[in-house]
């Protein structure tokens, strides 16, 4: 049976520490703020992202550089035969590119799985990866297993404001709800591949209600229905602790009998949206076929 | 001697007559309004609806019983204005159901079409009130009904009595409907319908009315509230070689480039010969019309002068930016459907901006002062290229309309979202979710309106009395979704009063929305004393540019 290693890169939200309980190593994702370069999680801790956030700093964020990937890939192998390597979703990346890129010259013993996902539900694939892993599968099987599910998962995300998402520039779908005058709080959505323009609200409890309405809608049409076994739920902030708290309690009441876990968004998606960002999140539990 | 009968030659002159009497009075009928508010339109509105229905039966000339209620009935359905226009037309195509089959009207016929007409318009309406034109067409068929049935057949009679029921129903309306005897007022639907009775019974007594007199001034109407012409920067003019030069292809073309034209700019648009159109126009963006126009064929002497720069330096040559179009490949393209589109009725040019500014395709200038009708409607549809189109009247004069149009309409599908206000409008397009399906999105649009509360500032127009509240010509009003909700002399007291009556713990938004006659110094002084009262709320100020009404305000 050959060994597999997991490997990922922090917008999994899989932080170094909690990567080292998991036997997981984290690729630590750059950010540029004033001409500086900082590794999430290495360098720059999540309060400080958020405080220079704040200050109105531009912050951008870039891929690891190949020769970071490749070292931590090399280190994998020296005890393992094969690698499992889960970047964030190519939609929103490049690195997911460059990876499979730099992987041709490992002779298929790093295997690189593009499925789209990010966050919430990019961490519940290295979860799965690690059971699979577990379970005796190689490394081509788990990239085909997870790449199968890869859509299984959807994220809904309000925007407290739209000026990140200005500042960013990048999103252009999601900026269609821009034009207006108005202020309103737009809803974001993540279906795999990118971060889209959902719905907008005019106030919280609006964006909330089309947030809630729109994931009991996906979990009744993709995810199972009622039965509660069937997906990973998630309540999630950026970094607004205290419109979190009554915004987890009203997720826990919308899906009575769900586990519903509490996390926060990855540090890349929250460049876009903004600190005040409140999210739902789903992902569909694997189940793991026969060898 | 008596008359027993009415032919379709007399149908038509009775319909003439009533239609004149309804016109004549329009301007008294306005005036019948509850709310002491400048914009009484119940007069306007049924005049508008009768005429357009006058202006079919005028162009049948001689025609059979059939052809003439068919002509009343679409004319007046696709004229329909307003809710007692609508009401006005329903009545119409109710009586047209029974008397299309019959050569000549006698007094069971008559009969029987006068409670089909009252029975077609109950229907019409989702919860019909005593008190208003319902009444009066429901009293004028029973009196109908029981002197037929009497055995009256002279129809000089039975009309006679008819129109004395009529009258007495109108009469009646006050005891029926707290808010008239409150106001001192008989319902203006009521009397419009009496009028055109009259007017009939006139026709019916051999008063002859000039078809072309009458259509005449329906023309002279104006279609919308005066814009005011806006002025560009920029005048430019270019000459398009067509690609695809057909005289049908050509006249699509000068129909959609003068739709867009009009959509950035004012301008013309002039077929020379079967492959070249002539453009000329104002624009405060000179490129977006070029573009526009290069999808049809190569462009060529193209001039574009600035009104105001180039104008100052006279001495010099007037140095117009001339551009050689590059030939494009493409050919014109035949726009494909999109799915989905927004119409909605809106004055003021913010909020022309802020709904534009949402995704509405197409914004039908009016709202309380103007009902736009059913047909103004339908043609704003023909502008929208999509399969499903949601329509927002904003006005509740105005949904009835809507929904008028939205059974008419054949090609499209139209979803009316029935919003009374513009806060409602605004709502319901910011609510749309491209995801879910057209059932889905009128259920949530229908939920978040729910929500939302507003309230309109304007003055009196004279004393009166309503829900309690006195009030004195030329005193600032604050009306709520249910009425008005206070009154007085100073302004900024009236609308905090009035805010107070809709604001509740539940609120989360308050949306300031000021009129022409506010400058935004003041709008922000009203926002800033808001602020200070309800200070949970988020206070948000936009221009709205509405006329009448100097604020629109909301709580949602």
């Amino acid at each position: 049976m050959a060994k597999v290693a997991v490997i990922t890169d922090s917008n999994s939200g899989i932080t170094q520490q909690m990567g080292k309980e998991m036997g997981v190593s984290v690729v630590p994702m750059p950010f540029m703020i004033g001409g500086e370069t900082y590794y999430e999680d290495v360098t720059m801790s999540r309060e400080e992202f958020f405080q220079r956030m704040g200050s109105g700093e531009k912050i951008v964020t870039s891929q690891p550089s190949p020769g970071e990937v490749m070292k931590i890939w090399d280190r994998a192998l020296e005890k393992n035969d094969q690698v499992v390597y889960i970047p964030m979703s190519s939609g929103l990346s490049g690195s997911c590119q460059s990876a499979l890129m730099f992987a041709d010259d490992y002779d298929g013993r790093v295997q690189v799985v593009n499925n789209q996902r990010i966050s919430v539900t990019m961490r519940a694939s290295v979860l799965d990866a690690l059971a699979l892993a577990e379970k005796g599968f190689d490394a081509v099987r788990i990239k085909e297993i997870l790449e199968k599910e890869k859509f299984e998962s959807s994220i809904y995300i309000m925007l407290d404001t739209l000026e990140y998402l200005k500042r960013g520039g990048r999103i252009t779908p999601a900026a269609a709800a821009i034009g207006t005058l108005l202020r309103l709080k737009p809803v974001l959505q993540i279906q795999g591949e990118k971060l889209d323009a959902y719905s907008k609200a005019r106030t919280v409890n609006q964006g909330k209600t089309t947030m809630l309405t729109a994931m009991k809608k996906d979990i009744n049409e993709r995810f199972g229905g009622t039965d509660t076994e069937t997906c990973h739920l998630y309540a999630v902030h950026a970094s607004c602790p205290d419109t979190f708290a009554p915004w987890r309690e009203e997720v826990r009441a919308a899906f009575p009998g769900f586990r519903v876990y509490d996390d926060v968004l990855s540090l890349s998606i929250c460049t876009h949206i903004g600190p005040g960002a409140l999210a739902i999140a789903c992902s569909k539990k694997l189940e793991i076929p026969e060898l | 001697m008596s008359v027993n009968a009415i032919d379709a030659k007399l149908l038509t002159q009775m319909f003439l007559c009533g239609a004149k009497e309804l016109e004549d009075h329009k301007e008294h009928i306005n005036e019948l309004n509850v709310f002491p508010v400048p914009d009484g339109d119940t007069g306007t509105n049924m005049s508008l609806t009768i005429l357009s229905a006058a202006r079919e039966v005028n162009d049948l000339g001689d025609a059979s019983m059939k052809d003439i209620n068919k002509a009343m009935s679409s004319g007046s359905l696709r004229g329909a204005r307003g809710n007692s226009g609508v009401i006005l037309s329903q009545l119409i195509r109710g009586f047209g159901k029974v008397a299309r089959n019959q050569d000549t009207l006698t007094a069971p016929v008559i009969a029987e079409a006068f409670e089909r007409a009252r029975d077609t318009a109950y229907k019409a309406v989702m919860k019909p009130m005593e008190g208003t034109i319902l009444t009066v067409a429901r009293e004028a068929a029973e009196k109908c009904r029981e002197v037929v049935d009497g055995g009256e057949e002279d129809l000089d009679v039975i009309f006679r009595a008819v129109l004395e029921a009529a009258e007495a129903a109108l009469n009646s309306t006050p005891e029926l409907l707290p808010v008239l005897k409150q106001a001192g007022v008989v319902d203006s639907g009521g009397a419009g319908l009496l009028c055109v009775l009259k007017g009939a019974y006139a026709g019916f007594g051999g008063k002859v009315v000039d078809f072309a007199a009458l259509t005449e001034e329906k023309k002279e109407e104006p279609e919308g509230p005066a814009v005011e012409e806006p002025q560009y920067l920029y005048k430019e003019k270019f000459t398009i070689y067509l690609k695809n030069a057909s005289g049908k292809a050509g006249s699509r073309i000068e129909k959609e480039l003068t739709e867009y034209i009009n959509s950035v700019g004012t301008g013309l648009v002039c077929m020379l010969g079967s492959d070249r159109i002539s453009v000329s126009l104002g624009t405060n963006d000179p490129a977006l019309v070029l573009q526009k126009a290069l999808l049809y064929g190569d462009l060529a002497k193209i001039t574009i002068d600035n009104v105001v720069f180039d104008s100052r330096d006279d001495g010099e040559e007037s140095a117009a930016p001339q551009e050689e179009a590059p030939a494009e490949e493409e050919p014109a393209p035949e726009e494909p459907r999109k799915p989905v589109g927004f119409i909605t009725v809106a004055v003021g040019d913010g909020i022309a901006e802020i709904f534009t500014g949402l995704g509405v395709d197409y914004i039908i200038s009016g709202g309380q002062t103007m009902n736009p009708s059913t047909d103004d409607i339908l043609k704003a549809v023909d502008k929208v290229n999509a399969d499903t189109i949601f329509v927002m009247p904003n006005n509740k004069n105005i949904v009835m309309a809507a929904n008028q149009a939205a059974s008419l309409c054949e090609d499209k599908k139209l979803v009316v979202i029935p919003t009374k206000t513009i806060p409602q409008g605004i709502t319901a397009v910011i609510n749309y979710t491209p995801d879910l399906d057209a059932d889905a999105n009128k259920e949530n649009m229908m939920e978040e309106i729910g929500r939302v509360k507003t309230a309109e500032i304007t003055y009196a127009v004279r004393d009166t009395e309503i829900n309690d509240i006195q009030i004195h010509e030329g005193d600032f009003m604050g009306i709520a979704d249910k009425g008005i909700v206070s009154a007085g002399p100073d302004r900024e007291a009236t609308i905090m009063e009035t805010m107070r009556k809709i604001v509740d713990e539940e609120t989360e938004i308050i949306s300031v929305y000021y009129g022409a006659d506010v400058t935004a110094e003041e709008a922000e002084a009203l926002a800033d004393q808001i602020r200070e009262e309800f200070e949970s709320c988020d206070v948000e100020v936009q221009k709205g540019g509405q006329p009448i009404y100097y604020y629109i305000l909301s709580a949602e």
